[in-house]
């Protein structure tokens, strides 16, 4: 059986999208469990995917196609998933912030954290400050995540995180941020309480926000 | 969070003048830059303003580690203590963490080049406001094959048609304009031609094209701010002997 976890993982890595379906399906005929092909097959390949990434041995279309492969196989699992009552290890509300419109990352780090048991609400790309307001008031997430790959739009990080404040909501949620031009001092300078590399970073962190 | 500039610690040597009949002794010029502002500067540079001029190839910011290991190359191989005026803006990163030794750092304050060809920070803020899905074409990513056509080339090369083809729309597809900038009317001519069939392609995610005439400005600004750094103004980050460039002195 692990053969075939293996098998899933490598075609996550090499971003083959029709065969990490496939080999789900596969997996689920053999009897395995969603949540076992998830932890064991798709997410371990879109761990390796950053680290290679970090290595500089994956380059940003390689990703996109591992994404792109591990998006496949966890759609066809989410409904496995759900029947199997896995249990959501808490909520996260996420969006590329106002005036970018890359989203490729932001739903990488969606993915990672749909895979490690949490519940996401995709807000889309250049979401408005008030928009995370709203969303909050609506969701009540525990995790607020906000994207941006532009240095020209980093800055609507910071007022995003002001109008939660000024709406009186930042207490209820942590704050988590990602992106190629931002880091961890980053963070802390407009207020946020932790900063992601990659996808997988994105996932630990929020696990560690929730304790989990 | 937007940090208006400080003087920091103002080197004596240009800074705090004790005696008014001893003028400050004046620190020698050396200008670093990206080649694409060799033009404007070649005409605005006064003769003698400068002792030493290096143009650096067009391409660096692609890769903004390597980028700021090529910068810091070229400044550590000044010898005297000068000032040192860099032709960049923070180019994603690219500027990020370079140490400025013995020597005093100029830069003009902005993200990228666009800010420069357009004239100056508030012509790119309004720009950017109106349509955030723009993607800007100026001489330095055409000359070094940053562009979505270059690209989707490089990846069918690499990866094969098909996709070459599903890898740039999922990349791309948000982008609503393409913008050629430039500082002047014959830079415009001269990349029409090319800034067109890159604007050909991105047809198929219905961006259109648009043209926009920059000026030199803000080049005109840092040269004269590099005469006299004591009008340095927010448009300029200055970093002294010592210092380090760091992203929010950008921000």
């Amino acid at each position: 059986m692990s053969r075939l976890y293996e098998r899933l993982s490598t075609a996550v890595l090499e971003g083959d999208a029709e065969k990490s379906p496939k080999l789900v399906q596969r997996a689920l005929d053999n009897g395995l469990g969603p949540k076992e092909i998830l932890d064991n097959g798709l997410v371990p390949g879109m761990n390796e995917v950053g680290v290679r990434f970090k290595r500089g041995d994956m380059f940003v279309p390689e990703v996109l196609m591992s994404a792109d492969a591990m998006k496949e196989g966890l759609e066809l699992l989410r409904p496995y998933l759900a029947a199997a009552g896995a249990k959501l290890i808490g909520k996260i509300v996420m969006g590329t912030v106002k005036g970018d419109l890359h989203d490729i990352g932001k739903n990488l780090v969606g993915m990672m954290c749909e895979g490690a048991g949490f519940e996401v609400i995709n807000l889309g790309f250049n979401v408005e400050p008030e928009k995370f307001v709203e969303a909050i008031k609506e969701h009540q997430p525990d995790i607020v995540g906000m994207s941006a790959l532009l240095t020209t739009t980093m800055r609507s990080m910071g007022y995003a995180i002001k109008a939660i404040e000024e709406a009186g909501l930042r207490d209820q949620v942590k704050i988590m941020i990602g992106g190629a031009p931002v880091d961890a001092p980053f963070a802390d300078r407009i207020g946020a309480d932790g900063y992601g590399s990659n996808g997988p970073a994105g996932a630990d962190l929020a696990k560690q926000f929730v304790g989990a | 969070m937007v940090r208006e500039l400080e003087f920091p610690n103002p080197s004596p040597m240009y800074g705090e003048r004790t005696n008014m009949s001893e003028p400050p002794e004046k620190l020698p010029v050396v200008i670093i830059a990206c080649q694409i502002m060799q033009e404007m500067l070649k005409k605005l540079l006064p003769d003698g303003l400068a002792r030493d001029v290096t143009y650096m190839d067009y391409g660096l910011h692609r890769y903004p580690n390597k980028m700021t290991l090529s910068v810091q190359e070229q400044i550590d191989a000044v010898a005297e203590p000068s000032l040192i005026v860099l032709g960049y803006g923070l180019c994603g990163n690219g500027l990020n963490g370079i140490k400025a030794g013995p020597h005093t750092l100029l830069i003009p304050r902005t993200d990228d080049c666009i800010a420069i060809l357009l004239g100056s920070r508030e012509a790119y803020m309004r720009e950017f406001e109106a349509e955030p899905g723009t993607y800007y074409l100026s001489k330095g990513w055409l000359e070094s094959g940053s562009n979505p056509l270059a690209e989707y080339h490089e990846y069918v090369e690499k990866y094969g048609e098909k996709d070459a083809t599903w890898i740039m729309d999922t990349q791309y597809q948000h982008y609503e304009r393409l913008v050629l900038v430039a500082h002047d009317e014959a830079d415009l001519e001269k990349y029409r031609p090319q800034a067109k069939e890159v604007a050909a392609y991105c047809q198929r995610w219905n961006m259109r094209y648009e043209e926009i005439l920059g000026s030199d400005a803000y080049a005109r600004r840092l040269v004269e701010v590099a005469a006299a750094l004591d009008t340095a103004d927010s448009n300029f980050v200055v970093v002294p002997p010592g210092g380090e460039i760091r992203q929010e002195q950008f921000i």
